[in-house]
């Protein structure tokens, strides 16, 4: 169908506004993102290019930039893989139609609609080793407890209980342990919002198929696992695209949790990226860390939706 | 029987999960109504403000409703929570209309003319979901002083200068940018729900294109405007890394870097009530939205997630 020319202007006119802006703050800085990282640059004098010189120091200059990536693997491996999980579980338990449903699933939420920044300076309060520390004072608690049953059960001549194998308070958000440290936060944050999208996936399967299944007799873990599971394949698989992605971009809580200076046993690969072109003027560095962050959010996407295309159910 | 048993267990998980999430929060807001001495004494007891104050006689400690008054006397005034408040407030607002203004144009004339490249370009703009933020975050910086240069003297006869470095305006505009993509998925899939003939009566009456979208068409996408204003909302008042790069003058912070740098001089001086105070007032807005919005706010995430 061919417009007429006034459609044409109209057309013209309510696209360019957002084409221009785009183009110029997000595409356009995206390609330059690619050049800065094959030059040598201090932010000031001329910049001179090097090829893959940056993406080679990446590797072998120090070892940084791995640690930082060993780190962000860490956090989705164990973060991401519990946060799924756990939510998965209160997706399923909600959907059989508890009563008061909508009180948990808007509280599970909270976490998720707070400041990133607040989430960080709490939990390093409730991690502290002064009285703050919540974390440490019921571990200390289990400790006493455990102590004094380990006092009766000898006295009985009965095997010991295992005790905390660490001396309290233990220094949780101390550089060395933070990455490990995150991960319950992690998880406590971001439940609610996978929860609530499985949730919502869940609840657009026709009823049916359940009392179909019940009449066969059929156990809530298997109509879960044969009936839920599949039909909420591709949300499971955008829900993963998400995790995958917001392990890789964490900066906020590195960043604060570490009073604006990480150490290499606690970088990501986006304080990194911030260290190196804001306070060392390594342009060109800081560069490559964005761009292979860039490729590795592309390819962790491309294979997940790839993935679940495959067999895609529809009813 | 059975059936009892698994309730009971189905309920103590969602409950231990639902205090996991709640005492902490609780946490805050009671701490933020006791003065840090209270706090220093006990981090975990009831505020005195309920209990009574076991100090009555004590001068130096501050009666409890003289305490709530001075923490949040001491973050909105001299800890300037007022002032961040307000920049958060004008630069969440500013950056929400642009978006929703820009991605509205831009997703109607997507979803419901076509022509020649219309998917390319619908293509174009959702390839921005993929792109990290850290990605453009160190070019934007460099390119805002070459942008900020040509701008001032292109605008420098009638007056202006134009800076986006340490400015709202820098930050308004990365927002906007930044959020196109996401809220142009979202209000296409919606423009394209809406029926087609409306355009076509509107036009029979004489009404002109312009004339169509702006009293025919927004009015009914209302509640797509509303799912993506409340989903960007919340981004864009948590925001810190671009706030963080890009705003040095103190006077300017948003919310998320004035808490930041409040709290460490507060923890340092030990003055806990201002804290949690200003904890409280970042928290409050988006609690509250999350509250009063959150049938929209889900809707949003399943149209994001499943368009996506």
């Amino acid at each position: 169908m061919k417009m007429r020319k006034e459609q044409q202007v109209f057309v013209v006119s309510f696209l360019a506004p957002a084409f221009f802006l785009y183009t110029a703050f997000v595409a356009f800085p995206s390609v330059r993102a690619l050049l800065y990282s094959l030059q040598k640059w201090d932010g000031l004098s001329i910049p001179e290019w090097v090829g893959l010189r940056n993406f080679y120091d990446l590797f072998g200059d120090s070892d940084l930039f791995v640690a930082a990536l060993q780190h962000n693997l860490i956090l989705m491996a164990f973060g991401g893989c519990f946060t799924l999980l756990l939510s998965l579980f209160f997706a399923a338990l909600l959907h059989r139609r508890v009563r008061g449903a909508t009180l948990f699933r808007v509280t599970f939420f909270f976490p998720n609609v707070i400041s990133s920044v607040a989430i960080s300076l709490l939990w390093v309060l409730l991690y502290s080793t002064t009285d703050f520390g919540v974390i440490n004072g019921c571990l200390e608690l289990i400790q006493r407890a455990l102590v004094s049953a380990n006092g009766h059960l000898s006295a009985w001549g009965l095997p010991q209980l295992p005790v905390i194998p660490f001396d309290l308070p233990f220094p949780f958000a101390g550089t060395k342990y933070l990455i490990y440290s995150i991960v319950p936060m992690i998880i406590w944050m971001s439940t609610g919002f996978y929860m609530v999208l499985f949730l919502a996936a869940m609840e657009n399967i026709p009823e049916t198929f359940y009392e179909a299944a019940t009449l066969d007799g059929a156990t809530e873990f298997r109509k879960f696992w044969h009936i839920t599971l599949p039909l909420i394949r591709e949300v499971l698989t955008v829900g993963l695209v998400f995790l995958v992605i917001g392990c890789l971009k964490l900066f906020d809580a590195v960043w604060i949790m570490e009073n604006q200076w990480p150490q290499k046993e606690s970088h990501v690969l986006a304080t990194v990226l911030y260290q190196k072109v804001f306070t060392e003027y390594n342009v060109g560095y800081g560069s490559a860390v964005a761009v292979l962050l860039f490729v590795l959010v592309f390819l962790s996407t491309l294979l997940t939706l790839r993935l679940s295309r495959k067999e895609a159910i529809e009813y | 029987m059975v059936s009892a048993i698994k309730s009971i267990v189905t309920y103590t998980i969602l409950v231990v999960w639902l205090a996991a999430v709640v005492m902490p929060l609780v946490w805050v807001i009671t701490n933020s109504l006791r003065s840090s001495q209270e706090i220093f004494r006990n981090p975990f007891g009831a505020p005195w403000l309920i209990t009574g104050s076991p100090y009555v006689d004590e001068p130096t400690v501050p009666a409890p409703v003289q305490a709530v008054k001075e923490n949040y006397q001491k973050a909105w005034v001299e800890s300037h929570f007022s002032r961040y408040f307000a920049n958060s407030v004008l630069v969440t607002t500013a950056s929400l209309i642009g978006v929703l203004v820009l991605s509205a144009m831009a997703s109607y004339a997507l979803a419901r003319f076509e022509f020649r490249g219309n998917r390319a370009i619908f293509l174009y703009f959702l390839s921005g979901l993929m792109i990290p933020a850290q990605l453009v975050l160190v070019p934007l910086f460099f390119q805002f002083t070459y942008l900020s240069r040509a701008g001032s003297w292109l605008l420098r006869p009638l007056g202006f200068e134009l800076q986006l470095h340490d400015s709202f305006f820098g930050l308004i505009v990365i927002y906007i940018a930044l959020s196109l993509p996401f809220t142009i998925l979202v209000l296409t899939g919606f423009f394209k729900s809406l029926p087609g003939t409306l355009r076509e009566a509107g036009i029979m009456d004489g009404c002109s294109e312009y004339g169509v979208f702006w009293f025919i068409m927004l009015p009914l996408s209302r509640p797509g405007l509303v799912t993506a204003a409340i989903l960007n909302f919340l981004g864009i008042w948590n925001e810190y890394l671009f706030a963080l790069v890009l705003i040095n003058t103190p006077d300017k912070k948003t919310l998320p870097l004035g808490l930041a740098s409040v709290s460490m001089q507060a923890q340092y001086r030990t003055d806990w009530g201002l804290m949690f105070a200003g904890f409280v007032i970042v928290m409050v807005p988006t609690l509250l939205v999350h509250l009063v919005l959150q049938r929209q706010l889900t809707r949003g995430i399943t149209v994001g997630a499943l368009k996506g």
